[in-house]
């Protein structure tokens, strides 16, 4: 099974083209981070509250990405909140997305492809091999959203993880989107990562608009 | 630490349940509840005892009241007294699953 974090990067992969797509780059590198601590908390080695994160693992996990983001948060006691801990972490230099990509190329889901725009800038894609992983990962998140059952936790996380990120349009039409967008911010709703993963893009977003734009 | 005790009263499999729901206990407290589920038409989750819940506490009674949803059957979940009321309605349970103020019997 795939983690979350990887289930949000397949997400991310155009499949006509290879190349990654968010319509909010800074919101995806939040949502990377709050997917990471969606592994730890599914996998046990962390539990959340409303505010507070509190790690459980006393043993190295053997997964590399959940052991660098454990041992980082065992070295800063200090930090407790969901919020300081995403902030932390976005602000700290893991390739989050790097090590996805890493992954789902070595699980044989993508590819990577080398190419150069203009005869100079390389560019990287990530052509899908197996193509049915994002079908029926789209799927599922879309039937999560459109039906009126209560989805899996995993789905859950996921959801509410992809929309602040734009991820969404790949999935539902606009029409859909505008149709169950009450389910959307219910499912978002439910989980303490997401909901601060949320309020984290709409405060850098606030403070990206107050930022005064030099002319000239 | 959880205390989980199981009575059946006027139709319902009443689940009374005391302690803390964490990561601890969530596995614990997902079994009963499932067990109940897989058994009674009606079951009430009741948390009059319960003192603390985290996010995994959370998911545990979720995936309970999707298996009484793919069972047909009723789920409720009622008593929420203070810090574990105050997490069901920051995370808008109410939206998900059915919850009483009193035990339905």
């Amino acid at each position: 099974m795939l983690t979350i974090l990887e289930e949000l990067v397949l997400l991310a992969v155009n499949p006509n083209t290879g190349e990654l797509v968010s319509t909010h780059e800074f919101g995806m590198g939040y949502a990377l981070v709050g997917a990471v601590f969606f592994d730890l908390a599914l996998s046990r080695q962390i539990d959340t509250d409303t505010e507070e994160i509190r790690i459980l693992a006393t043993a190295p996990s053997g997964h590399p990405v959940w052991d660098a983001v454990l041992a980082e948060m065992r070295n800063q006691p200090g930090l407790r909140t969901v919020r300081d801990w995403i902030e932390a972490m976005f602000r700290g230099n893991h390739d989050l997305e790097g090590a996805a990509l890493a992954s789902l190329i070595a699980g044989g889901i993508l590819r990577r492809q080398k190419s150069k725009r203009l005869w100079l800038i390389e560019v990287e894609r990530f052509p899908l091999v197996d193509r049915p992983a994002q079908t029926r990962l789209r799927e599922r998140l879309a039937g999560a959203i459109l039906g009126d059952q209560i989805p899996d936790p995993r789905d859950i996380m996921l959801v509410s993880l992809a929309e602040p990120c734009g991820l969404l349009r790949c999935l539902l039409s606009e029409a859909e989107l505008e149709s169950r967008k009450q389910r959307i911010a219910m499912l978002s709703n439910l989980e303490t990562i997401s909901r601060k993963v949320s309020l984290a893009i709409a405060d850098l977003d606030a403070s990206v608009r107050q930022t005064p734009h030099r002319l000239g | 630490m959880i205390e989980l005790k199981t009575e059946t009263r006027a139709g319902w499999c009443v689940v009374a349940i005391r302690g803390r729901a964490d990561a601890e206990t969530a596995d614990e407290l997902e079994a009963a509840l499932r067990a109940a589920v897989a058994q009674h038409p009606k079951v009430a989750a009741d948390f009059a005892g319960l003192d603390y819940i985290s996010s995994a506490g959370l998911r545990a009674v979720l995936q309970a009241a999707r298996a009484a949803q793919a069972a047909n059957a009723e789920f409720a979940a009622c008593q929420l007294r203070g810090s574990v009321k105050r997490v069901f309605d920051v995370s808008g349970m109410q939206h998900v699953l059915r919850i009483d103020e009193n035990l339905p019997c």
